[in-house]
């Protein structure tokens, strides 16, 4: 079976370790999950149901929001994510920077 | 103690620990690189060879002088040989004294002082077959993980880099950590993205006032250079058609090597490691891979976990580097030039035991075991030089 994989348990999404068609089952750590449309090679697939403005979390930490609902199976990419970066490290710091030691 | 924790390697006599017992000849200056490569050649010894060492401004000839030092002091190294010509820039007193304190043998030879260049040959391969002998009379002694210090570095990345190959070696780096030991993290210039993720494990606030700091320079040096914000133009296209969605996603990718240990703090080239644990080290040397993994041996590590998708090569004069790829068909492709599969994760290991596996082989590369790249006698060493700094220290060691 085609697998995704997902890297830490906290994530949710994975990505998948083959050109992946619409339709198609993925084994992710021992859970079966149906891919919603065509996801290529290294990219990702949600593993639960997203709603706009949720956190994308890989490698355990937020990696962007949901533009969209994203629905579990759906390949989550640019289409679907916001790149909130420069939120994410300015925010910290400044936070970080007004805190003292 | 656990038996996991215990080594066999080589105490010098400053404290720290090698893996390796290997004699150097290093060159001082690129008019004694051929007597350099010829003694080594004749003596089945490692030479450093480099193409400066004469005539440089005084900040890059701080950095040659800094590297050949650091090459002579890496606790792998047992014995060493200095061939300088004579009138070059690089003071070999200078040298021969740096690395003396370590307290191992260093001798020095100058080709004008020897009357020539097969004289200085001759000179210098009696001289290195002694300091043979006196490291065959070395022998290992029990040794604790804890007195290792290992570098994580990726090169040569592909889509399994980020999701296996690193992630695994960030597994091994906690493990590193978790036995007392030491663990390097170099590339900085791939840290902006995730900053506030390497801040916010750093074990005081001045530590992540350091990490914020090098990133803010990080960050103005690259719109010097480029005239464009690093994310202006990142993730790139080509990170986007691979499935990079964002720049933090991309910066984490590199920053999974480090695992999930608290950062201890942000070390210069040169600047000795004040206690174990992880470490940051800022070296922005931008260029190929032996860059970086000349800096993490120019620190003091003996041993580089290095992972490559693609595949690669390299290896370093004074470290063993264990080469491993997160891509199961590099392995099967390029058995001859890496030594662990963490392409299983793709296959259906989990992350977890991979990391273990390539913390047994770690151990028992640290034992004596040969690394690909010592077997193939990959030994590079390449100044690392950071063009972009705009500050700039003088060699801490002299």
């Amino acid at each position: 079976m085609k697998k995704a994989i997902r890297i830490e348990p906290e994530d949710n999404v994975a990505v998948v370790a083959q050109d992946t068609s619409a339709g198609e089952t993925l084994d992710c750590a021992g859970a079966s999950l149906v891919a919603k449309g065509a996801v290529p090679l290294g990219h990702k697939i949600a593993l639960s149901r997203i709603p706009r403005g949720e956190k994308i979390v890989k490698y355990a930490v937020t990696i962007g929001l949901a533009s969209s609902d994203i629905a579990p199976g759906e390949h989550v990419h640019s289409h679907n994510v916001e790149d909130i970066t420069n939120r994410l490290c300015n925010e910290y710091e400044r936070a970080f920077r007004a805190r003292k030691g | 103690m656990s038996a996991m924790s215990e080594i066999k390697a080589y105490r010098r006599r400053d404290g720290r620990v090698g893996i390796r017992n290997y004699v150097l000849v290093i060159s001082m200056v690129s008019c004694s690189n051929t007597v350099t490569e010829r003694i080594a050649r004749t003596t089945g010894t490692i030479p450093v060879v480099h193409e400066q060492g004469c005539c440089e401004f005084e900040h890059d000839h701080a950095r040659t002088k800094l590297a050949l030092i650091a090459a002579g002091r890496n606790p792998n190294v047992g014995a060493v040989l200095l061939v300088g010509l004579g009138c070059e820039q690089t003071n070999i007193e200078d040298v021969r004294r740096c690395v003396a304190e370590t307290g191992k043998p260093v001798e020095a030879i100058l080709i004008q002082r020897e009357g020539g260049s097969p004289e200085a040959e001759r000179r210098g391969v009696d001289i290195v077959r002694r300091l043979k002998c006196v490291c065959e009379s070395q022998e290992r002694v029990p040794c604790r993980v804890a007195d290792l210090v290992v570098g994580v570095q990726c090169g040569g990345s592909d889509w399994t880099t980020a999701l296996s190959a690193n992630p695994v070696i960030g597994a091994m780096t906690d493990l590193v950590v978790a036995a007392g030991g030491s663990v390097l993290m170099s590339e900085v210039a791939g840290f902006p993205g995730s900053e506030h993720i390497v801040a916010s494990r750093a074990v005081s606030h001045d530590v992540g006032l350091q990490v914020l700091d090098m990133i803010s320079e990080l960050r103005a040096e690259y719109i010097e250079t480029y005239g464009q914000k690093i994310e202006e133009v990142n993730p790139t296209p080509g990170n986007k058609a691979g499935g990079i969605t964002t720049l933090v996603e991309k910066s984490m990718g590199n920053i999974k090597k480090m695992g999930t240990s608290p950062v201890q703090g942000v070390l210069k080239l040169g600047q000795a490691i004040p206690h174990p644990g992880l470490w940051v080290i800022d070296n922005r040397a931008q260029g190929p891979d032996p860059f970086n993994l000349t800096g993490l041996a120019m620190q003091g590590a003996v041993v580089t976990a290095f992972s490559s998708g693609r595949g690669s090569p390299v290896g370093n004069a004074v470290m063993p580097t264990l080469k491993l790829t997160g891509n199961p068909e590099t392995f099967r492709k390029l058995g001859s030039i890496t030594d662990f599969n963490a392409g299983a994760v793709i296959e259906g290991a989990t992350i977890p035991e991979t990391g273990k596996a390539l913390y047994a082989l770690l151990l028992e590369i640290a034992g004596g075991r040969e690394t690909k790249s010592e077997i193939n006698g990959n030994f590079e060493y390449i100044v690392p030089r950071e063009a972009a700094r705009k500050k700039r220290d003088a060699c801490p060691l002299s």
